[in-house]
Order: structure tokens, then C-alpha cells, then sequence
């Protein structure tokens, strides 16, 4: 008790001030373990994925092109518009580091942005909005220690990451310096969107908005290098990709010119955001955000008070959100769908893993567009389905089941809301995209062709819900996390799938790529009635189990 | 530094806002070393707002507050060390089970001393080996209960502890209270259980809106205040009911009952007494009774709380 000062004779003001560096940071081993202990699991996993993924594409990658001619061969036709817009500028493709790099960079990039954000905010802004950083603040824990041990392990994470593939990749004989640099661009990107988390969860005061808020500057540096790549000139990307952190990763150009001075951005954005983080969580109490929350309406309108209206008012802000993400995304592909495919090669064996089974070059893009904006639409449909979980851990069912309610009718309402915007927003992307893409063409049957082909993912969309609401009905406390993976797995292999060399019948028994990429192909009736019974399906199985067993909360 | 002469928690003017909400408006308290110190209020009025500020997980926008004679913000680290706080809403790590999150929390204030805490775990008939998701409301307060009471703080920061206990464990956590005040620990009590806060405190603060209305002792505050008195007076009512000191005055045949300042009531006994009365029943204001005539009646904007003491009484009379 040394440290405290003489006590005064009158209280002095509680004036903001500066909390002295040591005692800003108390505590901090014994929170970073506690971080660890609850944590564990998650990181492993994350870990043996991560580089898990990269020993699998390399051996595969191996098989794929055995010898130099392969290679060589492969690289003269590597780079498409395709490949430079979904996986990034392809360079050294006559090389197995360089096949590697276009084979599984992005994905690892993407996946550890997300790893960063998700475990952030799990254990930093959630923890704030459920009381227990009051819990722990109340002990003698320095302002900064809790946030700072969470910092470190999320940060950690993307050393071990970046550390390990960079070690997997010399183990398999790959050029030292390349695979060392292959690590630090991925590390970099975790610790990059690690900074731009920390900052969401200050800006924000809730969990969904923290993560909300942080995967969108994601998703839209994503894009941002996209233009990029797709406006390179031979295999130096145009400047507009230094204005993403991922662009920035992608310019280490790891196995080829093996640049490093980019790593110092990635790091610094990371480092910074998080002192920024720390500035902020200085200035504000525990559990606020930096916008106050303003005022609502005093009384519910009728049409609130219902099952529906209020799944919808609880929706509100994704559905909008979403909706206006997919006009974007559809105004964006229809416009850029002709010229990309001006710059592609029609006689690219390698593209056509992309572009599906289609004879038109120009109809497989517009077939790998559609599918792009049925994967926006099916991801709020998801996130929007596992808020029935959501609301049953938290223990709000209750309460509302408590009234005079079935609990079907209740689930089904949800479900049903989640499934039907997300058919608004296929249907109204593909509506945007036909129109810009026949603006393009200056051929308006081009509306009717799109619009169908949208149409055509709406049962790969509802078995894609069904599989919440059969998790939520079975499995409820992995419902979303499993929702989440099965999705995930399903974007992968229909994006994907043909690169990692996956057999067909795998990638067709996926809910997006059994749909026919019209209109590339015919539009077959089997496929979508196929999918349509699943659906049908899992939808009751899980309703039913939904009714029958006993609520749990977390 | 003579520790006996510092307030264990002094606070003066304080000021917060929310947006454009005034949360506390110049709110004073002041809990002295080893003073059980009640804190009332309706709900809103401020007496979260307060402890947050004292836990230095808020900040004043106004006005001083003092823990142990340190700064609840500048000081949290060091303070925290000697206080030890519950909250009346605890949200436990769903994976963890009520013992390791009672480990935790406490070696989060600097250690914990087992033999204490087995033995609280004991009283408080809590199973630590389940996972806190399937812990009750109650079960999940225990667990906050047995982590700050187990601990060798000074002071002990509860707010509203013993929400979800059940009347059995409110006795447990009554008498643990009681052992620590013995002690020489300092509490700070904020609750809505009248009992429990007259059973333990030997003071109370009572704020509304943001404000203090009403601090002191409770023998102070009840000899404030006016005293009940019913009486079976065979011969009714009669001339007793034109005496002015009188007020409240309720007749039912013989049965007759009054409120009285504690000033008057030697005059009215003695007037009694020549009434020859069957039976006379006098009990002196309930703390329920002190809080809702804080609470019946609009009282005039004071600024400190002796004014407000000495104004709620004149309003009174």
C-alpha cells in the first residue's frame, strides 16, 4: 500500500487523466493464460487448418503438375481475369511455390483476416457486453491488461500461423526465403484486420456490430485488390492495391521477388490500430461504445408485437445491409462480366475450372457472377436462420414462448424470414446485374437470362438454411458454428473445388455447385428438384426436433 | 498516514451524463473505515452508475470521489487490491465451472485464501465442480458472493448481492456480513431488501434521481421522522382530535391511531395517560416507511444532504 498517496483533506476532482504505464497493464500473465485456457480449443483448430490446408493444395499441386513442362506450360495460361480476381495476380505460376501461392493464398489471406476479427471480438467486446470485463475490471486488473493479453493472443495466433506454413513450406522443399516470406504475408494480414478489430470494438458497443463492422472493411479490401488484379498490367497489379491491407500482403510477393518491406504496413496497421484501441478504451467507460445510444420509441406499433414483425425489426439492420451489399455486388459483376471476358483466353484449359461446363466463355464469368451474388444472398439467409439459436441460448425464447406461441410457428417465422429475404436479395441482385450487364450489351434478353439464373440457387439456398434449422433442432450448441463451417465448405469447394482437384461428385453434392451455372448450361429440372426435397427435408426434421426437446441456453 | 482517519469511500458533487441523460447529479456519500453504510434508491436513480465510478470503470463528468483516499481511475489497480465488489447481475464463462471462475476472480484481486473460500463454498451450499451454464440465477450469484467475500478487502462493494438467493442463503450471506463488519471491514450496501439493509447497516444514504436526499444513521434518521402510535381509548377520540401535533389522525370507534414528531410525543403521552387507554402501540418509522415518503411527496431541489434532511423533515411537519 506503499504507492498510494497521503490522502488528501478534500477530494480531488475525478479529472480524466493518464493512467501510469505499469499500472495500466496488472494483471496482464494471468489474464493472457486465462485468455489461452478459454481460448484453446479454437486456436488449435484454426492452426491445424490453416496449415493443414497448405500441406494438402501442395501435394495435390505436386500431383498436379509433376514435371517443368507442366509447369511451364500451366504458366503460360495462369493468368486469367478469373484467377486474378478471386485468388489474386497470379505470378511465378511455372514454379510449385508460385502454384502454391495461386492455389491457396487467398483463401489462408481471407480465413486468417477472419480468424482475427471472430476471436477479437469473442473476447474482447462480447465479453465487455455481457458484464464479465466488469467482473474482471473489479479485481486489480490495469485498465489496458485484459484487452492487451487479447491483443496478444489473437496476435499470436498469426506468428504461430505465419511461423508454421513458412516451416511446412520449407519442409516440402520449397525455396527457403520464398516460404519464410509465403508465412510473414499471411501472419501480416491476421495482424493487420487484429488492429482493425481492436478498432470495431471500440467503435461499436455490441458483439455483431464489432464483427459486423470489421468484416466488411474485410470484404471490402477484398474487393478493392480485386479491381486491382483484374487491371494489371502483365503481373504487376495496378496502384489502387496498395489501398488494401490484403493488397499490400499480396505485394511480398512471396516466391517470386520475395519483397519485405510490405510487412512493415501490415504490422504497423496492426500495432497502430490497437494503440488507437487503447487510446479510445482510456477515454470511455466499461460496456459503452464511442456513439452514445440515442433514444427510442416508448411504445411497440402493432405490428412489432407480432412473431413476425418482430423477427423482422430484429433483422432489420442485416437485411438492409445485405440487400444493399448484393445491388453492389450485382452492379459491379454486370458491368465488369463483358470486359473480363474480352481479356480471356477461350482456349484456357485452366480457366475452365472456373468457369464451370459452359461453351461461351463470356456465359461461364456470368455463371461464376450469378453464383458469387447467391453466395451473398445465402450468407445473411444463414446468419439471419441461426438468430433462432441465438435467441434461445440467450434465454429471450423463453420469455416470448411464454406467451401464447408455438414453438414451431415461432421457429418457422424466423426461418422463414431469413429464407425469404435471402430470396429478395438473389432475386434483386440478379436483377441489377441483368440490367448493368445489358446495358453492356446493349441486349435487353439479357435481363430474363440472368434473372434466371439467380432464381435458379433458390433451393441450393434453402437447403443451405435447412441445414441451420436441422442443426439448431439436433445439435443446438453447434448450430451456428457448424452452420457456419458447412457454409464456408460450400463457397470453397463451388469455388474452388475444381482447382484442388476435388472429384466431381464431392464438389456436386455441395448445395451451390449442384445448382447448374445457367446459362452456361441448360437450366435441368433434376438438380433443383433434388435440392428442393433436401430442403424440404431438413427443414421438418429440424422443426420437428426443434418441438420436441428441451430449450438449453449457452 | 493514519488509515483510521481516511473515508473509506467519499464522494462529492458527482456529476455523469449519458448522451443527454443526467445519470447522477451531484450526488455526495461518504462511508467512514468500518461503517456498513446502506445505499437506497429506486430503480435509475443512480446507484450503479456510482459504483462503476467508484470501480473506475466510469468516469465522472463531475465532482470528487475517493476510495480509500485514492482515485477510483488514476489508483484502480492498487485499490482494487483492498475492495472487493459483487454485482447484482453476474454473468459467468459458460465453459468454466463456479469454482474456477471463483479462482479466478479472485486471483484477479491477488490471491485467494482456500481454507476461506472452501469454507464459504460450504456455507453458501454451492457445487463448484458444475459448468456455470447450467448454474441458476442464485447459484451464479454465490459464485460472485463467495469470490469477494472470501477475500481480505477492507471494503466490500455489493450491489444489490443477493438478488436470486433464496431467504436461506440471504441468512447466510447476512451473518458472513456481519462477521466482516465485525471485523472492522467497511461495506457498501445498495439493495432493495429493507430488512436486510436494518438487519446490517448502521447507516444509510438514500438518493433519488441522481441526488442524496436522506444520509445518517438510521437512529438519527427515525428520530427525523414521526413515530406511529395507536391507542384503544375507552372513551374514543374525543377532545384528542383538536390537538394540532396530531397529524395522520385515523378513529374507528375506540380504536384510534396518529403519527407524532418525536418532539411532541412526551406531551401526547402524557395526554394519553389521562385517557386511561386499554392498549398503546408505538413503533418508531420503518426504513420502508423513510424511503417511500422520500418518494410519496415531490421534494424540493437541494444541494447538499443535510439540506435535504433538514428539508424533507420540514416538509414532513
Amino acid at each position: 500500500m506503499t504507492a498510494l498517496a497521503p490522502a488528501p483533506s478534500r477530494p480531488t476532482p475525478a479529472t480524466p487523466g493518464h493512467t501510469p504505464p505499469v499500472a495500466a497493464f496488472t494483471a496482464f500473465p494471468d489474464l493472457t493464460r486465462f485468455v489461452l485456457r478459454r481460448n484453446w480449443l479454437r486456436l488449435a483448430i484454426w492452426v491445424i487448418v490453416l496449415v493443414g490446408m497448405v500441406a494438402m493444395v501442395y501435394e495435390s499441386q505436386r500431383v498436379a503438375f509433376p514435371t517443368q513442362e507442366s509447369r511451364d506450360a500451366y504458366a503460360a495460361v495462369a493468368n486469367t481475369p478469373a484467377v486474378a480476381a478471386l485468388t489474386g495476380l497470379p505470378y511465378g505460376a511455372g514454379t510449385l511455390g508460385g502454384i502454391l501461392n495461386i492455389k491457396i493464398w487467398m483463401t489462408l489471406a481471407v480465413s486468417i483476416g477472419f480468424a482475427s476479427i471472430f476471436l477479437l471480438t469473442r473476447n474482447g467486446r462480447a465479453e465487455e457486453e455481457n458484464g464479465r470485463t466488469e467482473l474482471i475490471r473489479a479485481g486489480a486488473v490495469g485498465h489496458h491488461a485484459y484487452s492487451l493479453a487479447n491483443q496478444l493472443v489473437v496476435g499470436g495466433l498469426s506468428v504461430a500461423i505465419g511461423l508454421l506454413i513458412g516451416l511446412t513450406c520449407i519442409g516440402l522443399g520449397l525455396p527457403a526465403e520464398g516460404s519464410l516470406a509465403m508465412g510473414a504475408s499471411i501472419a501480416g494480414v491476421g495482424i493487420a484486420f487484429l488492429g482493425i478489430a481492436a478498432l470495431a470494438g471500440q467503435l461499436t458497443s455490441t458483439s455483431r456490430a464489432a464483427n459486423s463492422l470489421a468484416s466488411i472493411v474485410l470484404g471490402v479490401s477484398y474487393l478493392v485488390r480485386a479491381i486491382a488484379d483484374v487491371q494489371a498490367e502483365g503481373d504487376t497489379p495496378s496502384p489502387l492495391s496498395w489501398a488494401s491491407p490484403i493488397g499490400w500482403a499480396q505485394n511480398m510477393r512471396s516466391f517470386g521477388e520475395n519483397v519485405w518491406w510490405p510487412l512493415l504496413l501490415l504490422v504497423g496497421l496492426g500495432i497502430g490500430g490497437c494503440l488507437v484501441a487503447g487510446v479510445i478504451e482510456s477515454r470511455r467507460d466499461v460496456g459503452a461504445g464511442v456513439l452514445p445510444d440515442r433514444p427510442g420509441p416508448a411504445r411497440a406499433t402493432g405490428s412489432l408485437a407480432s412473431v413476425l414483425g418482430l423477427a423482422v425489426r430484429l433483422e432489420r439492420g442485416p437485411m438492409i445491409g445485405w440487400l444493399l451489399g448484393g445491388l453492389a455486388g450485382g452492379l459491379f459483376y454486370g458491368g465488369v462480366a463483358s470486359a473480363m471476358s474480352d481479356l480471356l483466353d477461350s482456349g484456357n484449359a485452366y480457366a475452365k475450372a472456373f468457369m464451370g461446363q459452359a461453351d461461351s466463355v463470356l456465359d461461364g464469368i456470368v455463371g461464376l457472377f450469378v453464383m458469387a451474388t447467391a453466395m451473398v444472398a445465402a450468407a445473411f439467409a444463414v446468419q439471419s436462420a441461426t438468430s433462432v439459436r441465438l435467441e434461445e441460448a440467450s434465454g429471450r425464447l423463453e420469455p416470448q414462448l411464454a406467451g401464447a406461441v408455438s414453438r414451431t410457428r415461432w421457429a418457422l417465422t424466423h426461418y422463414l424470414v431469413a429464407a425469404g429475404w435471402g430470396i429478395v436479395i438473389l432475386v434483386a441482385s440478379g436483377l441489377v446485374f441483368g440490367l448493368a450487364f445489358a446495358a453492356s450489351q446493349s441486349d435487353p434478353d439479357q435481363v430474363p437470362r440472368i434473372l434466371a439464373a439467380s432464381t435458379a440457387y433458390i433451393p441450393s439456398l434453402l437447403v443451405l438454411v435447412g441445414v441451420t434449422v436441422l442443426l439448431t433442432g439436433w445439435l443446438p450448441h453447434q448450430a451456428i458454428l457448424v452452420s457456419w463451417i458447412v457454409y464456408g465448405a460450400s463457397v470453397i469447394i463451388a469455388m474452388f473445388g475444381p482447382l484442388f482437384s476435388l472429384p466431381d461428385e464431392v464438389i456436386d453434392a455441395t448445395p451451390l455447385a449442384a445448382t447448374p451455372r445457367v446459362p452456361g448450361v441448360e437450366l435441368q429440372a433434376m438438380p433443383l428438384v433434388v435440392l428442393s426435397l433436401v430442403a424440404l427435408a431438413f427443414w421438418a426434421l429440424g422443426l420437428l426436433r426443434f418441438r420436441a426437446r428441451d430449450l438449453t441456453q449457452a | 498516514m493514519n488509515a483510521a482517519s481516511t473515508p473509506a469511500i467519499e464522494v462529492a458533487g458527482l456529476v455523469k451524463r449519458f448522451g443527454a441523460v443526467t445519470a447522477l447529479d451531484g450526488l455526495d456519500l461518504r462511508v467512514e473505515q468500518g461503517q456498513v453504510m446502506g445505499f437506497l434508491g429506486p430503480n435509475g436513480s443512480g446507484k450503479s452508475t456510482t459504483i462503476r465510478i467508484l470501480l473506475g470503470i466510469a468516469r465522472a463528468d463531475a465532482g470528487a470521489a475517493r476510495l480509500l483516499g485514492g482515485d477510483p481511475w488514476r489508483e484502480a489497480v492498487e485499490l482494487h487490491r483492498r475492495i472487493a465488489y459483487v454485482p447484482g447481475d453476474v454473468n459467468l464463462w459458460p465453459n468454466l465451472t463456479g469454482g474456477q471462475a471463483i479462482d479466478i476472480l479472485s486471483r484477479l484481486r491477488g490471491g485467494v485464501d482456500r481454507t476461506r473460500r472452501d469454507e464459504l463454498v460450504e456455507r453458501f451450499d454451492l457445487d463448484p465442480g458444475k459448468k456455470a451454464r447450467t448454474y441458476s440465477k442464485g447459484n451464479r450469484q454465490k459464485v460472485a458472493l463467495v469470490a469477494a467475500l472470501a477475500s481480505d478487502a477492507e471494503l466490500l462493494i455489493l450491489d444489490e448481492p443477493t438478488s436470486g438467493l433464496d431467504p436461506l442463503m440471504e441468512g447466510v450471506f447476512t451473518d458472513v456480513v456481519r462477521e466482516l463488519a465485525h471485523q472492522g471491514r467497511s461495506v457498501l450496501l445498495s439493495s432493495h431488501i429493507f430488512a436486510e439493509v436494518e438487519k446490517l447497516c448502521d447507516s444509510v444514504t438514500i438518493i433519488r434521481a441522481g441526488r442524496t436526499v436522506e444520509a445518517g444513521t438510521l437512529a438519527d434518521l427515525r428520530h427525523l421522522h414521526r413515530t406511529s402510535v395507536s391507542v384503544v381509548l375507552p372513551g374514543g377520540a374525543g377532545t384528542l382530535a383538536r390537538r394540532a401535533d396530531l397529524h395522520d389522525l385515523a378513529v374507528d370507534g375506540e380504536r384510534v391511531s396518529f403519527t407524532v414528531d418525536d418532539a411532541e410525543l412526551g406531551g401526547v403521552l402524557a395526554d394519553l395517560a389521562a385517557r386511561s387507554p386499554r392498549s398503546l402501540v408505538s413503533t418508531p418509522p420503518s426504513l420502508e416507511e423513510l424511503f417511500l415518503r422520500h418518494y410519496g411527496v415531490e421534494l424540493p431541489a437541494t444541494d447538499d444532504a443535510a439540506g435535504a434532511a433538514v428539508a424533507s423533515k420540514a416538509s414532513a411537519s
